[in-house]
């Protein structure tokens, strides 16, 4: 409701912030008291087995779900925060775009809802299209594209107002290794740009390209640092090593 | 609220059923065949229907009026007696029964005589035709230099009440049936769909609201039920030569609104159910409460006075009543406020309360 303020040189340097973010579905608890708090133009690895609460995290940036504890702020601004969304790409874990419709027909949709100007829809629309290597099936069906492809038309969408905040829930799940190198690559470029992109992967060793990891485990933040410093910390070599780690000396009660 | 977005909705969805080849036939072609099917199975013109006489008349011109009757168009079966006569229309074994009294000739040269025709009402069309065919033997038998007959036609109702024909009580409520059969159906189908595959979380992800989200879509499937009035207004007009005296437009907007109201109550449904299966089993029980229990298809005086109140909760008794009222009393808008208030009051809750289910879905 409230336009977005930032009060002070702080929040200008922060993408977002939680505080004692807690959220419970029924007699489930998705999220436990997460406190965190993400500088712009940093690539966040958000980690976590399944049913961490690694999705029930990004839907509550994105205020799609309201947090039962705590607060929230996003790029300046307290949730819920509809003037903002258009500066939040999201690309969800299912597709989640129109499988019946042609590609550029999904990003008109998209575009449309966001208040895109016509002349800026086809600009971005192509800008995205050749990032997404996607640029001659533009006129196909989503159906008709295969699995891959149909992840890159998501992506495109999440990419398409050119936003500061990029959640990306999932996003090189079934795409091939050329490509994935390439997505990694624009996303490093994407946040030395200032853009801050978190992203979601059980796969652990690709979030050693991150700038920082966040590692979720049965809703609990149970550490936020840089990759080589958690696998440091924890005297291990790789980031499954160091999430097995982290996650046996809470359950041994002798945290660090 | 952004027209802009809603627009982009509507859009979206128009593509869609555009797009889809199998389901643009479905929108258009399944309203046709459904007016057909009920034009022709009420509105034809019967022939060969069975009915029973008693002719006691002891003069000749009972049996007169009798041998004048149209062969075509009645099978008689003579009857022993008035009762029995009457018996047969009763049990179902014939549609009618014309029964003369003894002094029928005596009568008729007096002026007063008065033959009556016992009728089985559930089937107007069949009813009216019966008593056309007695007019019209009457006219040529009895007529004299004015045209006048020295005759009345008593009707009596064994079942039913008074007497139609298709385009007179049905035309109304089969159009308002026909244009929302798909609508309705659509509109179930269309959240449930776009739930099952993420797209409602992934636009509510978007400024677009709840609201916004269900106007769009109420407005492109009202796109949709707008195209089948048109198609059934005209075949109504064209094939069935129906003579509607009232304003077309009006009707028109009512065929619309009702749909709108079905398409929230649709959508109502859409956001409730888990899946799409689960949806359409929902389907019978909107459809068939409405057919049965609002006057529509069957006169409200043939339903037993215990289930007449459920017709006031039925949205379809006010838009068939609207209908009938605009195009056959040729009423104005001012006539019908409130069959127009129940209208607005069914497509402003549904709608809202679509509105109200897909904020809950997140």
């Amino acid at each position: 409701m409230s336009v977005p303020t930032s009060v002070g040189s702080a929040s200008q340097s922060v993408a977002f912030s939680c505080r004692g973010v807690g959220k419970q579905f029924g007699s489930i608890t998705a999220l436990r008291s997460v406190d965190l708090e993400v500088p712009r133009g940093t690539l966040l690895g958000l980690l976590g087995p399944n049913g961490a609460g690694k999705t029930t995290l990004i839907r509550i940036l994105l205020g799609i779900t309201s947090a039962s504890q705590g607060s929230v702020r996003v790029l300046g601004a307290t949730v819920p925060y509809r003037e903002v969304l258009p500066r939040i790409g999201y690309m969800p874990q299912n597709l989640a775009v129109y499988t019946d419709l042609r590609v550029r027909q999904n990003l008109g949709v998209f575009g449309r809802l966001y208040g895109l100007s016509s002349e800026s829809l086809s600009s971005r629309s192509r800008d995205v299209l050749e990032l997404v290597h996607l640029s001659d099936r533009a006129g196909s069906r989503v159906s008709e594209l295969s699995g891959g492809m149909q992840r890159r038309v998501s992506l495109a969408v999440a990419l398409l107002t050119n936003p500061d905040l990029l959640l990306l829930d999932e996003p090189t799940v079934g795409v091939d290794p050329e490509l994935r190198a390439e997505f990694w690559s624009y996303f490093h470029r994407l946040a030395s740009e200032g853009k801050t992109i978190v992203m979601t992967t059980h796969y652990m060793e690709e979030a050693t390209q991150c700038d920082r990891v966040a590692m979720l485990h049965a809703g609990e933040l149970i550490a936020y640092d840089v990759p080589s410093v958690l696998k440091g910390r924890t005297h291990t070599s790789t980031m499954d090593d160091a999430f097995l780690a982290l996650v046996r000396g809470r359950s041994g009660g002798g945290a660090s | 609220m952004s027209l802009a977005r809603v627009l982009a909705v509507t859009r979206k969805s128009l593509g869609q059923i555009s797009g889809d080849r199998r389901t643009f036939a479905f929108v258009l072609v399944v309203p046709l065949v459904l007016i057909l099917v009920f034009g022709y199975g009420f509105g034809g013109q019967p022939t060969h229907v069975a009915v029973a006489v008693s002719n006691s008349d002891v003069g000749p011109d009972g049996a007169r009026l009798l041998a004048a009757l149209p062969s075509g168009v009645l099978d008689l079966t003579n009857a022993s007696s008035a009762a029995s006569a009457y018996n047969s229309v009763h049990d179902g074994n014939a549609w009618a029964a014309i029964v003369i009294g003894p002094n029928f000739s005596r009568d008729l040269v007096a002026g007063n005589a008065t033959i009556t025709a016992y009728l089985d009402g559930s089937s107007p069309t069949t009813a009216s035709a019966v008593l056309s065919a007695i007019q019209s033997s009457i006219q040529k038998t009895f007529a004299g230099p004015t045209g006048k007959t020295p005759l009345v036609i008593a009707p009596e109702y064994v079942y039913g009440s008074a007497t139609t024909s298709f385009i007179d009580t049905l035309a109304p409520g089969v159009m308002a049936i026909v244009v929302t059969f798909a609508t309705t159906i659509l509109a179930i189908l269309v959240l449930v769909r776009e739930k099952s595959q993420g797209l409602i979380e992934r636009l509510l992800a978007t400024p677009l609201r709840p609201w916004e989200f269900v106007m769009g879509h109420g407005l492109s499937l009202a796109v949709v039920a707008a195209a089948q009035s048109t198609v059934v207004l005209v075949a109504s007009i064209v094939i069935f030569q129906a003579s509607f005296v009232g304003s077309i437009g009006l009707a028109f907007g009512i065929l619309v609104l009702y749909a709108l109201g079905n398409i929230g109550l649709g959508l109502l449904i859409s956001a409730v159910a888990q899946s799409e299966f689960q949806a359409v089993q929902l389907i019978p029980f909107i459809i068939f409460p409405q057919l049965l229990f609002t006057g529509a298809l069957f006169p409200l005086d043939s339903i037993p006075v215990s289930f007449r109140p459920v017709s006031e909760f039925l949205p379809l008794t006010y838009a068939a009543d609207a209908l009938r009222s605009i195009l056959l009393r040729g009423w104005s808008i001012g006539s019908i406020g409130w069959d127009l208030l129940a209208l607005i009051l069914y497509a402003g809750l549904t709608l809202g309360g679509a509105a109200a289910l897909v904020r809950r879905q997140a």
